[in-house]
């Protein structure tokens, strides 16, 4: 197992001792937020679904933890749907250790991750991560845009968010400080 | 006289039959980024192991154009209303969109290295610990090398497709606006290329793995609405593809490990990638951008052969030429345990400088969470439910292989067996 694997499986372990349980799409974004907001370099490579920003070595990384004793998750049923559950397992320490440097170095941003997004439901987080895909996209290529624009673009991705809803969680990264596009003048800048 | 434009023409599928394209996709087929791929196999040197792994990315592409069409003309007749309803689409919009699935699929795996999946190792470094992938260089040749041919031919006047357009479905970009949902076609645990692959590499290496139905597939697949925590409409199946469902994850499982992963063949990626060292500058391909791009389209699979056939690739080189490869001397299980992990530190240990080349396995056979495949059962009241829940057979299959394989040279194997052979290793 290469060191960013160990350093993976490590921090996702990290992750859900955090905010017991996780559900898999919670553990997705976080490390889509830890890649993203906070630079952690866990060399994941996030591309725009409609349920948001995915890699699906996140989900193989899941399951190696998961065999590895680190976590442990389980299924739970909803009326005509489905989620999952994850919680530290045994082993979670051993996992860790895998990576002990990485953990202690990127160990606030973990924390961070958790504390911010923690409580969000997974549709939310699917909306939140997918403003902050087309946010930096936008940035990356040197565009700005408008609240409007922004909320439109992710609109269009995911057409079964009202679009009120869409400004609220747009407004709300951006009281955070996290969005990079808008052309709004903040306290940020 | 001038070109018909909606002239159409078939190809010759070993597969598939007859796959019907029409003169647009003609003219983006014709191009030389497209020729390509004809000379860049798909299983790179597996031919070694199997000697009919002859086919190339060329008529893999054509085929899951063919199949991510018939996989959508399914979705579109079964759940039109749904798609109506969830993504605002017309009927003008699902024709817009069928095209656009149909070039995506088409130039997917357009960015491919030479050998395909082998060399990808030696692609260079983006940011951080984030290195490209193929379909970065897939979607910077459809905005450059392509774009004339996607954009201008007539038959756009009835889309108004930009190259970008298409690029942004392959990579995931935002600017695949709703159509971003037919993304699990084009990559997915259900997709579009996986079915083809499968079929194609069993039919040409000859073995019976690799098989499912795939027209029972295509015909159970839908667009299954948001429900439960889902606040998006998704692709699944309904309940009657459940075993042919079941069957595509099986024979994922059975081509891997019997073809993709066989000991022998793997070897020969590690020669081929210390090949790409020597031969490209810097030992690595260049960025898939500007002069670099161009530089990258310059190499295929006939110019590494023709640089090995002159003596210029080194060693490992040779050994191909020769078929010298490296040996097996052990490996793990398919799915490491922590204990496995132990063995493999000590074993690696005792095997000191014989070592010579370790490869690790990291792929799931099925994943669930996001994209699991969702199916819909309509006992009693409509209900979805993971496959991964449905099926006892596809629960069994979530662990990640992380098998490791560890090689030694082909001259002191012995000695190297000699060394485990000692305290009883499980060895190959």
């Amino acid at each position: 197992m290469s060191d960013i694997q160990m350093a993976r499986l490590a921090t996702i372990v990290a992750l859900v001792e955090r905010h017991p349980p996780l559900g898999r799409t919670a553990v997705m974004k976080m490390c889509y937020f830890l890649q993203t907001l906070r630079n952690v370099p866990l060399g994941y490579r996030f591309t725009l679904y409609s349920y948001g920003p995915f890699d699906v070595r996140v989900l193989s990384d899941i399951s190696a933890a998961e065999a590895l004793g680190g976590i442990e998750s389980k299924t739970v049923l909803y009326s005509g749907g489905y989620g999952y559950e994850i919680s530290p397992a045994n082993k979670s320490r051993s996992v860790k250790a895998l990576a002990a440097d990485f953990i202690k170095r990127y160990g606030p941003d973990i924390s961070w991750v958790v504390d911010q997004f923690g409580e969000f439901g997974s549709a939310d987080l699917e909306l939140l991560s997918t403003i902050v895909y087309v946010d930096r996209e936008y940035a990356q290529a040197r565009r700005r845009q408008t609240t409007d624009a922004l909320a439109e673009n992710v609109q269009e991705i995911k057409p079964h968010f009202k679009g009120a809803y869409v400004q609220s969680k747009i407004e709300y990264l951006e009281g955070e400080c996290l969005l990079r596009s808008l052309r709004t003048t903040s306290a940020c800048r | 006289m001038a070109k018909d434009p909606h002239r159409k023409y078939e190809i010759r599928c070993p597969v598939h039959g007859f796959i019907q394209i029409d003169d647009w996709e003609r003219e983006i087929i014709e191009q030389p980024a497209f020729q390509r791929l004809r000379r860049i196999r798909q299983l790179a040197w597996t031919d070694l192991v199997y000697p009919g792994a002859m086919h190339t990315r060329f008529e893999h592409s054509l085929g899951v154009m063919h199949t991510a069409t018939l996989l959508y003309d399914s979705i579109v007749s079964k759940s039109r209303d749904l798609l109506k309803q969830e993504l605002a689409y017309s009927d003008e919009g699902l024709g817009r969109d069928r095209k656009l699935v149909r070039l995506a699929a088409l130039l997917h795996d357009v960015g491919h290295a030479p050998f395909s999946h082998s060399s990808e190792e030696l692609l260079p470094r983006r940011t951080g610990a984030l290195k490209f992938a193929h379909e970065d260089y897939s979607a910077a040749i459809i905005r450059s090398e392509l774009r004339g041919a996607i954009e201008e031919h007539p038959l756009n006047a009835n889309t108004g497709f930009r190259a970008n357009d298409v690029a942004a479905l392959i990579e995931g970009g935002a600017a695949a606006g709703r159509a971003v949902f037919w993304r699990d076609l084009i990559n997915g645990q259900m997709d579009a290329d996986r079915m083809d692959y499968l079929l194609r590499d069993s039919h040409h290496v000859g073995v019976g793995y690799g098989k499912f139905d795939l027209q029972r597939l295509i015909s159970s697949v839908i667009a299954i609405a948001p429900g439960g925590k889902d606040d998006h409409s998704r692709v699944g199946i309904e309940e009657g593809g459940l075993h042919a469902a079941e069957a595509l994850v099986l024979a994922r499982y059975f081509m891997f490990t019997q073809v993709y992963f066989h000991k022998t063949r793997v070897a020969y990626d590690i020669h081929l990638r210390e090949v790409m060292k020597q031969i490209l500058a810097g030992g690595r391909f260049p960025k898939p951008s500007g002069t670099g791009l161009k530089e990258f389209l310059r190499w295929d699979d006939w110019r590494v052969m023709g640089l090995i056939a002159s003596g210029r690739a080194g060693e490992h080189g040779r050994r191909i030429i020769e078929r010298n490869h490296y040996r097996e001397i052990y490996h793990t299980h398919e799915v490491c345990t922590e204990k496995d992990l132990r063995e493999l530190k000590r074993v690696k240990a005792k095997l000191g400088n014989l070592l010579v080349a370790e490869e690790t396995a990291t792929k799931s056979w099925y994943k669930s969470g996001s994209d699991d495949i969702p199916v819909l059962s309509k006992v009693r009241t409509p209900r979805v439910q993971p496959l991964s829940e449905y099926s006892k057979v596809i629960a069994g299959m979530m662990e990640k292989n992380n098998q490791a394989l560890l090689y030694v040279d082909s001259t002191r194997r012995e000695e190297a067996e000699r060394k485990l052979k000692r305290k009883g290793n499980q060895q190959r």
